[in-house]
Parts: structure tokens; C-alpha cells; sequence
């Protein structure tokens, strides 16, 4: 049954919530606002749209050890680590980010199975909100998501109504979570659910005039090779900088790269972030198959647009979050792919 | 601008048909209000899609480095700060100055989308245009005026060099702006009233925000080299782990490395996704400079020698002045 809670109550929502679980909410730090482990003083940003850098990084860290490893004369002593032990609760997500998730989810919960990632998913509890007031940058209803509805993907759904929110659980973490704030909750009015329906038809409507509303990846057609070998890559790959900034503000990218940190007796192994755009990203002992950007652009366009969908059930990489759109320095993003590639309604 | 604009067109079309130059760096225009993206241009019909507006903000002349080795020679468009970079790319001997064209483009100031979108003017934007002071916010719905100091860019703001420092031919009338060189340092000197506990704390914080991304780097006319030791895999510094010690180590070497170059045009700030004010680190080493060896703008005048790869018996030592104490 669907609940609500005032606005007024959120500092008591967050303490009662961070007592059983930790609690992760979008942050605003100097003008920025990013998922954050919440401290009670935190200025919480719930009406900021898009966070900077997209909230994969809470179930897939952009650096994580986990391995420790110490030499004590011929004994080698070693250590599991990384992963996550404490149950928490991420507050906030758009429908965007929460569909990343599930993108997420194919690539690391398939067989062979990613155990620290794994582990982070069955801890936590995903809070989505649903959005009403889409950017010009946005364009997820291209990839079939309709923001103003519940994500499916989640344990429990919200929506901001200004003055309160409307809150529904839809998975048992979610009823877990909402007995623990119960004293917080109240039932919604009928009044409540048609204001709901009323913004919803309002977003439907804004989300059909947004800029890139236009843009359909179904129209990208043509054979695999065809469009390896398109002429857009050399093109479009010319002004790229060469930098990961869209990689990693991306909620769908999840390439990483092992590395250790070395000390004389003890070290760290760990795993961070990589980007198919980085000049050594398939840099191997014989040398480097993608000498040139325009390999490494290609690759990070034809590994959303084509060969994810062709792997699974034709789910594309891509959620129209829009961030790479805004981050991008020189304005080259997925959005002018898919038009070339003919992604246009 | 749209003046200026159609000269833009007729003069790549020009340049390119008379085969005065191969191909043509300029910006075009894309879907949302502030999307003015560097274009490479060889056909003479493409030519008319070339823009001047208040999104130019791409420095086109750090592309010349990769662009010459495939173009004899090639013509682009320069604003103030953009010729700066130019020169800076010429002293580091990375492009022959005579293989390009330069068409100068006084610059008014480019408008910051983060300010427009603070101010929630980007809703139904469709574009923005400038009439000296005043900028005409045009929306699906009616249009709205504002004073255009409100949105420039910070650093546009401070900017001593409205009119390019060298070009070939200069497009448009030089801009006469009053800037308030006073405050150039401001920030600097903010963060040198610090104790050094604070300002290590100060930095600390701010390069945890770093996400690895380089684009600070790949941004910079002054970092310009062929291979970047954080891209060398033999220097073993290559390490892309998001941990303090990394990234204060990545910033503060890209920093010295571009000491007495930084032509101060503020990118590596402005692409920052993580919004670390990079630019300061710069601007306390221009105060440095200036302080220890005299005024210096990078990228200036290219035969003034450069105070940091110039050696003189008489330079200013305070290190060992101080005894390598703090001053």
C-alpha cells in the first residue's frame, strides 16, 4: 500500500533509517551534488536531477582492494578482502540510474559470477525517486524508460510531491525497510494518488518535448561489419580528447583494470576503473590492437549500441542519462553516434 | 555574432577553394543551446555550417598537433585565450607556426551553461544571443533579457586578452573591455592566508573529488606531450587507482610541469566533472613567477624568454636565500 512522508520528517527518516542500515543520499558539496555516505549535518539534495557522477559508483567502487598480501620470511600470508559486510540503503535513484543497475547486473551476476559486486547488490536496499522535471540533456525515454512511473529494478519506489514524498515498497528489502520507518509513514489519500496521476500526465508531456526526445537506437540498423567499418568513427572520432571523462560519469560502463600497490614485505591487489578510451587500455605484452582513438571510440559506441543488445536480448548500454552529454568537453556524445549511425524517429 | 558568423563561412570558403589551406578548424552547432563542438572541415560545402556564438569555449588550436601531421596546412579560428594557447604550442616547438592560417576573433566573453542552468533558464531554451551587454534568452515560450556579465564564465571575466595575441587576419572589430586585473589573484590570495595545515587540508579535499578522468590534461595547450608519463606504463606511475595519494601526486606534477606555460585560459577547471577549481594551482605559480622574476604571460609574445626554462646568474634563489624555510 502506498505511504507517504512529509518533508518536514526527513531528518528523522534519515537517523532512523542510518540506525539499522548505512545510508547513502545524494550530497551537495561545494555546488556538486554526488551519493555520499550520509553524516548527520550533510546538506541533502533531493531536487537536484542528475548527480554528477552517477551512483554505480556505490555498488561498483571506482577503486576497491581485494586482496591483501604479506611476506613474513618464506610464509606468503593472504587475505580476502573488499566486498560489503554492512547492510545499507541508497536513497534517491532516478529511473536512469536504477535501470543501470540492471545493466550492471547481466555483466557481473552472470556465471562467472563477480563475488564483490554480488555482495554489494544483497546488501543494499535501493530507494529510487521518480522524476518530473527531465532535462534538455535527458533522452531515457529512447531506450523505453517512462521516469515519472516506479522502476521495476528497485525495492522501493518514490515519488517528490513537493511537500512530501510518496513512498512504495515493492520487494521484501523494501518491506523490511519500510517497517523499520514506520513511525515516520502515513497511508496516502486518494487526493495524494490523483495529484500523482496529474504530474504524470504533466511529465508525459514534458518528456515528448525534450530536444532529444527524437533520438530511437532501434533505427540503427545495418550488419555488424557494416557498421564497424562506418565511415562516422574516422569522423566523429577527430575531435575526441582522448579522456574518460564520459566513461566515468557513465552509469553503464564497468570495464576495470587489476592493479597492485607494492611494498617491500606487504601489498594491496585491487581493481578500479578503466576506459576503453585511454591509449593503453588494451595495451598487452605483443602491443596494442587499438593503436588510435578512432579504434577506442568505436569501440566504446559499438560495444552500447551493438554488441551489449546482441548479447543480451537487445538491452542497450545506454540509459539517456545525458551525463556525457553535459560532461563531455569538446560536446561529443552518444547522442551524435546514434544520429549518425540514423537513430532518429 | 551572426555577422561575424557568415564571415567565418565565406572565409573558409574562400581559403579552401583557392587551396590556401586543406582543411579548416572551426566550431558547429548541435541540438542544445550550448553545444558548439570543434569541427574539422575539407569540403567547401560544409563551409556553411561554421558558427560564432556564445559557446565557443573549444581552444581549437591544441588539434593543430595531430591535424599537421595528416594537413600541409590548415586554417583555424582563434579567440584571445585560444591564441595564447596557440603561441605556447609554438614555443614548445610542437607545431611550425608557418603551416597554419590564423583568422582572429575578437571574443566578448563566452556564457557559462552551468550559470544558465542555476538561473533554470535552459528549460525550453532554444538559444541565446548577444547584443553588447544584454544577452536575449530565446525560449519556446517568449524571450527574456539579462546583463551578460551575469553569465560569462568566471574566468571570462578576468580575461586580459579579449583580442588574439597573433593572426593572419583579424575578423572582427578588437574588443575594448575593462577588466579588474586587481582581482586576478584573489583566489590565490584566499588560499595563501591559510595557515599550511589549512591549505594542505584545503587541497587534500579537493583532489579526493579527482575521478582519474585526465581530462584536466588532454584539455591543456600546455600539456603537449607526445606521451604523458602517466600514460607510460615503463614509468610506473601509470596507476589509475582513485586513491588520495595518486591523485594528489597526478595534480600536483601536471601543475610544475606546466609551470611558466599555462597561458591561463582556465580549461582544465571548467571540463573538471568533479568541479576541482585546478585553475588556482596554476595562478598561485603565475603569482610565484611574477613575484620571483618579473611580469610573465605565457604565450604572449613567443621571442620573450621563458622565466622557468630560462637560466640567469642573477635569478631570484629564495630557497636557498631562505635557507629552504618558508619565506
Amino acid at each position: 500500500m502506498m505511504k507517504k512522508i512529509l518533508k518536514n520528517q526527513f531528518s528523522q527518516l534519515f537517523s532512523m533509517i542510518d540506525k539499522s542500515y548505512e545510508l547513502f543520499l545524494p550530497i551537495e558539496k561545494e555546488g556538486k551534488v554526488n551519493f555520499d555516505l550520509w553524516q548527520e549535518g550533510d546538506k541533502v539534495n533531493i531536487e537536484k536531477l542528475k548527480t554528477s557522477i552517477s551512483p554505480k559508483s556505490v555498488i561498483f567502487p571506482q577503486s576497491e582492494t581485494y586482496l591483501k598480501f604479506k611476506r613474513d620470511g618464506k610464509k606468503l600470508e593472504l587475505e580476502n578482502v573488499g566486498g560489503k559486510k554492512e547492510d545499507y540503503v541508497l536513497f534517491g535513484v532516478k529511473h536512469c540510474d536504477a535501470k543501470s543497475f540492471q545493466i550492471l547486473d547481466n555483466v557481473f551476476l552472470e556465471e562467472p559470477v563477480d563475488r564483490l559486486y554480488e555482495e554489494r547488490r544483497e546488501k543494499g536496499t535501493i530507494v529510487s525517486m521518480a522524476c518530473f522535471n527531465p532535462e534538455e540533456t535527458c533522452f531515457c525515454s529512447s531506450f523505453g524508460i517512462e521516469p515519472e512511473t516506479a522502476s521495476k529494478e528497485v525495492d522501493v519506489t518514490t515519488w517528490d510531491m513537493g511537500d512530501s514524498i510518496l513512498w512504495n515498497p515493492q520487494t521484501q528489502k523494501g518491506e523490511k525497510l519500510t517497517e523499520k520507518i514506520k513511525d515516520v509513514l502515513e497511508d496516502a489519500t486518494e487526493q495524494d494518488k490523483s495529484e500523482l496521476n496529474a504530474l504524470q500526465e504533466d511529465t508525459k508531456q514534458k518528456v515528448k518535448e525534450l530536444p532529444l526526445a527524437n533520438i530511437d537506437p532501434t533505427k540503427i540498423t545495418g550488419e555488424l561489419n557494416d557498421l564497424f567499418d562506418s565511415k562516422i568513427w574516422e569522423e566523429l572520432s577527430q575531435r575526441c580528447l582522448g579522456c574518460g571523462s564520459c566513461t566515468y560519469v557513465c552509469p553503464t560502463c564497468h570495464c576495470y583494470d587489476i592493479s597492485d600497490f607494492k611494498g617491500d614485505t606487504s601489498g594491496e591487489r585491487f581493481r578500479c576503473w578503466d576506459s576503453c578510451m585511454f591509449s593503453d587500455f588494451t595495451l598487452m605484452a605483443h602491443g596494442n590492437i587499438r593503436k588510435t582513438q578512432k579504434e577506442r571510440f568505436r569501440q566504446r559506441f559499438m560495444h552500447k549500441l551493438v554488441y551489449y543488445p546482441n548479447n543480451h536480448e537487445g538491452v542497450y548500454a545506454c540509459v539517456g542519462c545525458g551525463r556525457c552529454v553535459e560532461k563531455c568537453p569538446v560536446h561529443l556524445d552518444i547522442v551524435k553516434v546514434i544520429k549518425k549511425l540514423g537513430g532518429e524517429k | 555574432m551572426e555577422k561575424i558568423t557568415e564571415k567565418i563561412r565565406e572565409i573558409a570558403k574562400l581559403a579552401l577553394e583557392n587551396g590556401e589551406v586543406e582543411k579548416i578548424i572551426g566550431w558547429n552547432k548541435g541540438d542544445t543551446f550550448d553545444d558548439s563542438y570543434p569541427v574539422f572541415i575539407t569540403d567547401v560545402d560544409d563551409a556553411d555550417s561554421l558558427i560564432w556564438d556564445n559557446f565557443c569555449v573549444n581552444n581549437l588550436s591544441k588539434y593543430l598537433i595531430q591535424q599537421l601531421k595528416v594537413s600541409k596546412k590548415i586554417g583555424v579560428f582563434l579567440k584571445g585565450c585560444d591564441s595564447r594557447g596557440f603561441s605556447q604550442i609554438v614555443k614548445d616547438n610542437r607545431i611550425d607556426r608557418d603551416k597554419v592560417v590564423i583568422y582572429g576573433l575578437s571574443c566578448p566573453g563566452m556564457i557559462d551553461p552551468e550559470k544558465v542552468k542555476k538561473e533554470g533558464l535552459h528549460k525550453r531554451l532554444l538559444s541565446v544571443k548577444r547584443s553588447g551587454n544584454e544577452l536575449i534568452f530565446i525560449k519556446k515560450d517568449g524571450e527574456q533579457k539579462a546583463s551578460a556579465e551575469e553569465f560569462e564564465y568566471d574566468k571570462c571575466l578576468q580575461c586580459r586578452y579579449p583580442n588574439p595575441v597573433v593572426y593572419d587576419q583579424l575578423l572582427t572589430e578588437p574588443v575594448d573591455r575593462e577588466v579588474k586585473t586587481l582581482e586576478r589573484f584573489k583566489d590565490v590570495e584566499n588560499l595563501e592566508a591559510l595557515s599550511s595545515e589549512e591549505r594542505s587540508a584545503y587541497w587534500v579535499d579537493q583532489f579526493s573529488k579527482c575521478i582519474r578522468c585526465n581530462a584536466c590534461r588532454n584539455i591543456c595547450p600546455a600539456c603537449s606531450c607526445e606521451k604523458c608519463v602517466f600514460d607510460n606504463e615503463k614509468a610506473d606511475v601509470s596507476g589509475k587507482a582513485k586513491a588520495d595519494s595518486e591523485e594528489q601526486f597526478y595534480h600536483i606534477i601536471r601543475a610544475y610541469h606546466v609551470a611558466g606555460r599555462c597561458v591561463e585560459c582556465g580549461e582544465c577547471s571548467r571540463v573538471c566533472p568533479a568541479g576541482i577549481p585546478l585553475h588556482k594551482l596554476n595562478s598561485k605559480i603565475i603569482k610565484d613567477i611574477n613575484e620571483l622574476y618579473g611580469d610573465y604571460d605565457a604565450g604572449v609574445d613567443p621571442s620573450e624568454e621563458a622565466p622557468i626554462g630560462t637560466y640567469k646568474l642573477d635569478d631570484s634563489d629564495s630557497f636557498t636565500e631562505h635557507g629552504g624555510e618558508k619565506k
